[in-house]
């Protein structure tokens, strides 16, 4: 092979390597990473109790809810607003970005009365199968463990009751809970 | 001076010369390393893969041989000595999650792999890693029941490997070192590859997962040396409407408004597009008829059937192919219209079994998770008879409904995707069951795009009995011979072996080995994690040994772990 053609080929070869994180944290504007801090906070620990911790979380599912929400399958007054001038590019750099940090130990103690109340509605739901041993995620599926405990409650409530839209398969188990087994859940899983 | 002093030197110099003239000798043994006088016993032949039913130093297929009877012809270890197996090594993996590994042995070399597509190549003897290959997974992954990997195929100098972004990548064994790489499906859109890979005739064949999540199923198979798609069969064909089935394999009413069916069919066409059909276990492979057969998985959305029109073929079927071509022969589908997930996985078996006259002839088993094992004619794939159920059956075929109905089997029942064995000097095959009831929900939603598709969802009934248990079933009467319960569901696999003896493993870390003519427990030992993968055996330097992976499992959130455990008779 001829050397001149080396050059575009590792050229291609790069940018199919670097695909499809193809916006780097440094190209993020610095104002979409203060607003985004605004809320999820400036060190991984979000400023109010039901909203996410997207530090160290999957990088898939948070580029899916960035899309999701911009698409109004996933409403949420606030989120919609942020993305609605987020380009593909720019949400899968964010992804990145947060997925590279450290997951933030909020120090969340668990009530451990309910302990088996919770371990018996996750073993029906067999959520494991989805967010693995341990509720860490990957890819697609999204860390529970650690997460913030009025987050989880609310969110398992949304697509309960039909708010969150995003995932159909989520909405239709978990409206065979009740409330009560939600909030264990959520509970049990933020003091993981 | 001495004698000795005086003979020294000249000794020095012609073991010198001797060893000047052998050094290229040396060089070249080097290079070969296995090689012996009669060739390189670790290049894979097809000649050693075609004969090893009859092997009793290697375990060269995910389940024994082309037949997939599981059944290992050695009986150094047996129903008289089985009581002194005890653990002559264990190597442990760098992950930490559920284990589903056929070990795989070739002249003295082990191939395993891990959850999250890892393959590790050891020395059968001891234990020691040769190599470690991580793969390069992509960010996107999509998949159902676990992150797992069920094992490689062996062919020529190379091991093969599916992984969880759908990739079926070719490692050099010496080294494993990537030699060629193809993207099979796209992952974004619901398929990954847990299963392993067959090797046969310079072919690599490999299905795919995904019915959970709208895809469209197929069976590939690629050129072993460079990787060329060399033919495709779908397992949804464009016409997936059948014959409007309104019974199951067994007479049973499944409840269908083929009404309902047809004015949706009319209204929105075929759904083949998005009807599932995974094929998530190896296929069985008849050299002298040239055709291949594997069971297909479930249809998406798994529980509702009201926007799938037809008997959406070939889901939860028995299917054979040509080998050469992927060009269909023929088909048995168990339950049309699945809404229930009691689809067809665990891989099936050649025997030569009696028909309905009492007429040998050649026969594939395949057990349900259903809960029943059957039986069918090789040449035209049709049903001669079931065996009992293994496993509660109640209210079958009550549909879904919105709140949930009870149902049982569960839909992780029966045999689900272990692998059985055989010992066809007693006519026998050997399953592993689950009972874990459940209640069916339905909700319609339409395709989500790479989305998990359930159209409703599964619920485990928490404060109902699960339990498993392990079957031995008369397949020339379909008769359950001996059935032994366990505290547990079981999943993971079984072998049968020449000892007398099958191996299988449990939730609760406990693998037992079982007297194969009655269901006697002649041993067990507890492994520390849940041993939920297919055990292998193997013989190296004039001792047999029973290898099984203790892993865990996710499925049934089963203690994990990541042991490989080799056991050997004490001395």
């Amino acid at each position: 092979m001829n050397r001149s053609l080396w050059a575009p080929l590792i050229g291609a070869l790069l940018f199919v390597c670097s695909s499809p994180n193809t916006a780097t944290a440094a190209e993020i504007p610095a104002e979409t990473l203060a607003l985004c801090a605004s809320c999820h906070g400036e060190a991984g620990v979000p400023t109010a109790a039901d909203i996410p911790i997207l530090w160290g979380q999957e990088f898939y599912y948070i580029y899916v809810q960035l899309k999701d929400y911009k698409a109004g399958l996933r409403a949420n007054e606030t989120m919609s607003g942020v993305v609605a001038d987020l380009d593909k590019e720019t949400m899968q750099a964010l992804a990145q970005h947060f997925s590279e940090q450290p997951w933030p130990s909020i120090g969340y103690t668990a009530p451990a009365y309910e302990a088996g109340k919770a371990l018996a509605a996750l073993s029906a739901g067999q959520c494991v199968q989805c967010h693995l041993g341990g509720y860490e995620g990957n890819s697609r599926i999204p860390r529970m463990a650690g997460q913030q405990a009025d987050y989880l409650e609310r969110t398992m409530q949304e697509f309960k009751n039909k708010i969150r839209l995003n995932s159909a398969a989520k909405g239709s188990l978990l409206a065979s809970y009740s409330d009560d087994d939600i909030a264990a859940m959520a509970r049990y899983l933020a003091g993981l | 001076m001495s004698f000795h002093s005086l003979i020294r030197p000249a000794l020095a110099a012609v073991a010198g010369a001797m060893l000047i003239a052998l050094l290229p000798f040396t060089a070249q043994t080097q290079e070969v390393g296995s090689g012996t006088l009669y060739g390189d016993m670790r290049t894979v032949t097809q000649d050693l893969l075609n004969r090893a039913a009859g092997d009793g130093n290697n375990f060269l297929h995910t389940n024994g041989n082309y037949q997939q009877t599981r059944y290992y012809p050695s009986r150094q270890i047996n129903t008289s000595n089985v009581g002194k197996l005890r653990p002559a090594w264990i190597f442990q993996t760098e992950v930490v999650e559920s284990m589903e590994t056929s070990p795989i042995i070739v002249d003295g070399i082990m191939y395993v792999t891990t959850s999250f597509s890892h393959a590790y190549a050891l020395n059968a003897a001891t234990g020691q890693q040769i190599w470690h290959y991580k793969h390069k997974m992509g960010p996107i992954t999509t998949y159902c029941c676990g992150p797992n990997n069920r094992g490689v195929a062996v062919h020529g100098d190379m091991v093969y490997l599916g992984t969880l972004d759908a990739k079926l990548v070719a490692l050099d064994a010496k080294t494993g070192k990537l030699v060629w790489e193809k993207q099979i499906a796209d992952p974004e859109l619901g398929y990954s590859e847990t299963m392993a890979p067959t090797a046969v005739n310079g072919k690599i064949l490999i299905g795919t997962n995904g019915g959970e999540y709208g895809i469209r199923g197929f069976v590939k198979a690629y050129d072993a040396k460079t990787g060329d798609l060399l033919w495709t069969f779908d397992t949804i064909p464009e016409n997936s409407v059948g014959v409007w089935a309104t019974h199951d394999a067994t007479g049973r009413d499944m409840l269908r408004d083929i009404a309902a069916e047809k004015t949706v069919l009319a209204a929105k066409g075929d759904p083949y597009k998005t009807l599932g059909g995974g094929v998530w276990q190896n296929p069985a492979v008849d050299l002298a008829m040239n055709r291949i057969f594997f069971v297909v998985g479930n249809p998406s959305p798994d529980l509702d059937g009201g926007i799938r029109p037809g008997d959406n073929l070939y889901t939860d079927s028995l299917v054979s192919v040509d080998l050469d071509t992927g060009k269909y022969a023929c088909h048995f589908q168990y339950i049309a219209h699945d809404v229930w997930d009691l689809d067809a996985v665990s891989p099936p078996i050649l025997v030569d079994v009696k028909d309905k006259d009492g007429k040998m002839v050649p026969g594939v088993l395949h057990g349900g998770k259903t809960g029943h094992v059957y039986v069918h004619n090789r040449n035209d794939c049709s049903l001669i008879r079931y065996s009992e159920a293994m496993v509660p059956q109640e209210n079958m075929w009550v549909l879904p409904t919105a709140n949930g109905a009870r149902m049982l089997p569960g839909a992780n029942g029966g045999v689900e995707w272990s692998p059985m064995t055989t010992d066809a000097n007693q006519g026998l095959v050997y399953a592993i069951n689950l009972h874990q009831p459940m209640t069916y929900h339905v909700e319609s939603s339409p395709y989500p795009e790479g989305k998990l598709w359930l159209g409703g969802a599964f619920k485990v009934i928490p404060t109902e009995e699960q339990w498993g248990n392990v079957t031995a079933v008369d397949y020339n009467t379909g008769k359950i011979r001996w059935q032994v319960k366990t505290a547990q569901p079981m999943i993971g696999g079984i072998m049968a072996t020449a000892g007398g003896l099958v191996f299988t493993g449990e939730g609760n870390g406990m693998f037992k080995a079982y007297d194969s003519e009655t269901g006697s427990v002649l041993w067990t030992f507890q492994a520390g994690a849940g041993v939920n993968a297919p055990p292998s055996s193997y013989t190296v330097d004039g001792k047999q040994y029973i290898v099984v992976a203790a892993g865990g499992n996710t499925q049934l959130n089963y203690k994990r772990g990541n042991n490989i455990i080799a056991f050997t008779l004490a001395d």
